[in-house]
């Protein structure tokens, strides 16, 4: 069996290996860098400068932890990003090294569909090369969307893909979007020195989180003087010699340094040959899949951003397995009910299953318990204790429903939920594990007992 | 020992009232039993408030908890030292840690608040 896979990020290197492992002989095909945007672009770069910008907030705080420096504080941005482009690096060399310890043939260009068999290569000299293979899949990602009116330039309009090469820090910068990346970068750069504001269409922060994970984390960034202004619309930037000159919806007008654009992803599904072989796509352009991961043409699956799903990087990745397991032959459908996921704002945002809202918009009784981070000993012993841990349960049922974390080391808490949801359990089932003191996870267990009133560590209500 | 010459609300807050203008701020009562307050979410200038909504949220390390107004109002001011330095409170709740001045607008409403005697009573009854 032959299988080719288009492009190299997470979906795309994993599904690769996949199948090596289940016996094909396999060719990736990679445009840019190996990793895709998660490695080069996106998660690894993005954790690299807020774990620089979290070291930068623990030395501000260093005093209250009975450590005197002498001395400036002195973020060098152009030395965060050498730290984040080793850790690429890094990062990079070990998927090549894996691709070709599984055998895997790595062709390093341009990719574009000429039948359902091949594929043919720009290479990266210019020489032509064609790809042939009984299975192919398609993973060639998403990239940030831009605005119309103004379109980026890399300098004055930026992206996420410029804001993670950024060599100065600018003194303002007027983020577009409060989604995931915008709020990172938020966090990141306030942290830097840089004056932060926000403008967000929808009513609120990290619209598709909890509403109560929202409303904390606005307040988290209203504490660090990160301006938002929600329900609000960029009508018009006039980009000067001395910056951006931004006009809000409501009159409002801001001036900045750069404006980042984080509005959400477009999907790379023009130019690589889906219309030469008919395969269909989705009013967002997405390449519309099965839970198979199958196109509508035999033979070609498509996984990850490309098909407009959750755009996550494990996400992709689990799609990737799917799609190699049923190209070997497995039948195989990909299972979306448990997706944790992180959100590296400061603080930190963990979330699982469904959301309050949700739950109840599909009509189901629920019963919710809280704990606060501020009510742990270790919370106050790692100097964080802004942020809570919800659990949503069906009433009826007891089975926990939903978890959504915010605060320290959220998106590792996380996943004792996850498991959890994934294996149908109940909030008494957490309330009755013992969970280690101390530590951030006994949390999880207070909250699970809270569902019944039962919390230890709660006031009498 | 609540000063003489304020007006007490039953969730906490004093009113210090000179002609339209109420100062307001939280009591001593209110800051021990939040312990160290680490941050406070200030009203807007401009914005009305009725009596008995929420103005701000304060946040200590062992709770965050609602600020109450004690009258109807618009707010007029804002103690702005307090997004520095929300310690304030803790140290001096009725001068320098006032949080905001409200223009009122029923200076009825005055009534229905307690006096420093009738509040010491309202906490010693809270507390048992």
């Amino acid at each position: 069996m032959k299988l080719a896979v288009l492009g190299t990020g997470p979906g795309g290197y994993v599904a690769a290996i996949k199948a090596a492992q289940l016996g094909a002989q396999v060719t990736v095909i990679e445009e840019t860098e190996v990793g895709g945007t998660c490695l080069n672009r996106g998660c690894i770069p993005t954790k690299s400068l807020a774990a620089s910008s979290e070291m930068l907030a623990k030395l501000r705080q260093s005093e209250d932890f009975g450590i005197e420096l002498k001395g400036e504080i002195i973020p060098n941005l152009s030395k965060i990003i050498e730290r984040k482009n080793k850790v690429v690096d890094t990062q990079v060399k070990g998927i090549r090294y894996l691709l070709k310890s599984w055998g895997i043939t790595l062709k390093e260009g341009r990719g574009v569909l000429q039948s359902p068999s091949e594929i043919r290569v720009t290479l990266k000299d210019g020489s032509k090369d064609i790809v042939t293979a009984d299975k192919i899949i398609i993973a060639t990602g998403s990239r940030p969307s831009q605005i119309a009116a103004f379109p980026f330039d890399g300098d004055r309009i930026i992206s996420s893909n410029d804001a993670i090469n950024l060599t100065d820090i600018p003194n303002s910068l007027l983020i577009v979007g409060a989604g995931v990346i915008g709020c990172e970068f938020a966090c990141i750069f306030k942290e830097l020195g840089s004056e932060v504001s926000i403008v967000e269409m929808l009513p609120r922060a990290v619209a598709t989180e909890d509403m109560e994970i929202s409303e904390l984390l606005e307040r988290e960034l209203k504490k660090k003087k990160i301006k938002l202004y929600t329900n609000a619309k960029v009508e018009k930037v006039d980009v000067k010699d001395d910056g951006v000159h931004a006009l809000l919806s409501d009159g409002k007008k801001i001036f900045a340094e750069k404006v980042l654009v984080s509005i959400g992803r477009a999907f790379n599904s023009d130019g690589i040959g889906l219309e030469t072989i008919g395969i269909n796509k989705g009013i967002r352009s997405e390449i519309i899949v099965n839970k198979k991961m199958e196109t509508n043409v035999a033979g070609i699956y498509a996984i990850g951003d490309v098909i407009g799903g959750l755009l996550l990087a494990h996400v992709a990745s689990k799609e990737g397995i799917t799609a190699a397991k049923n190209a070997m032959g497995r039948d195989e459908k990909i299972d979306y009910t448990v997706v944790p996921a992180g959100i590296f704002t400061s603080p930190e945002i963990g979330s699982v299953g469904l959301r309050e809202y949700q739950a109840v918009e599909k009509g189901i009784k629920v019963r919710t318990g809280h704990f606060q981070f501020r009510s742990l000993g270790k919370a106050h012993v790692v100097g964080e204790i802004a942020g809570f841990i919800k659990i949503v349960s069906d009433e009826a049922s007891d089975r926990i429903l939903g978890v959504h974390i915010i605060g320290p080391h959220a998106s590792d808490i996380i996943h004792e939920a996850a498991i959890a949801i994934k294996k149908g359990m109940k909030t008494r089932d957490i309330a009755e594990t013992i969970h280690a003191h101390p530590t951030l996870s006994e949390g999880l267990m207070e909250a699970a007992e809270d569902v019944h009133g039962e919390a230890i560590h709660v006031p009498k209500k | 020992m609540n000063p003489d010459d304020l007006k007490y609300h039953k969730e906490h807050t004093w009113v210090k009232v000179s002609g339209k203008k109420a100062i307001v701020g939280i009591t001593d009562y209110a800051q021990n039993a939040l312990g160290d307050i680490v941050y406070i979410d200030l009203p807007e200038v401009d914005m009305d408030f009725e009596i008995n909504s929420e103005i701000g949220e304060i946040e200590s390390t062992k709770a965050t908890s609602s600020i109450i107004a004690p009258l109807s109002g618009r707010v007029i001011k804002v103690n702005e030292d307090l997004s520095e330095s929300p310690e304030i409170i803790n140290e001096d709740p009725y001068v320098r840690g006032w949080i905001a001045i409200l223009e009122i607008d029923d200076i009825s409403e005055l009534d229905d608040l307690m006096d420093s005697s009738e509040y010491e009573k309202y906490v010693e009854e809270e507390a048992k």
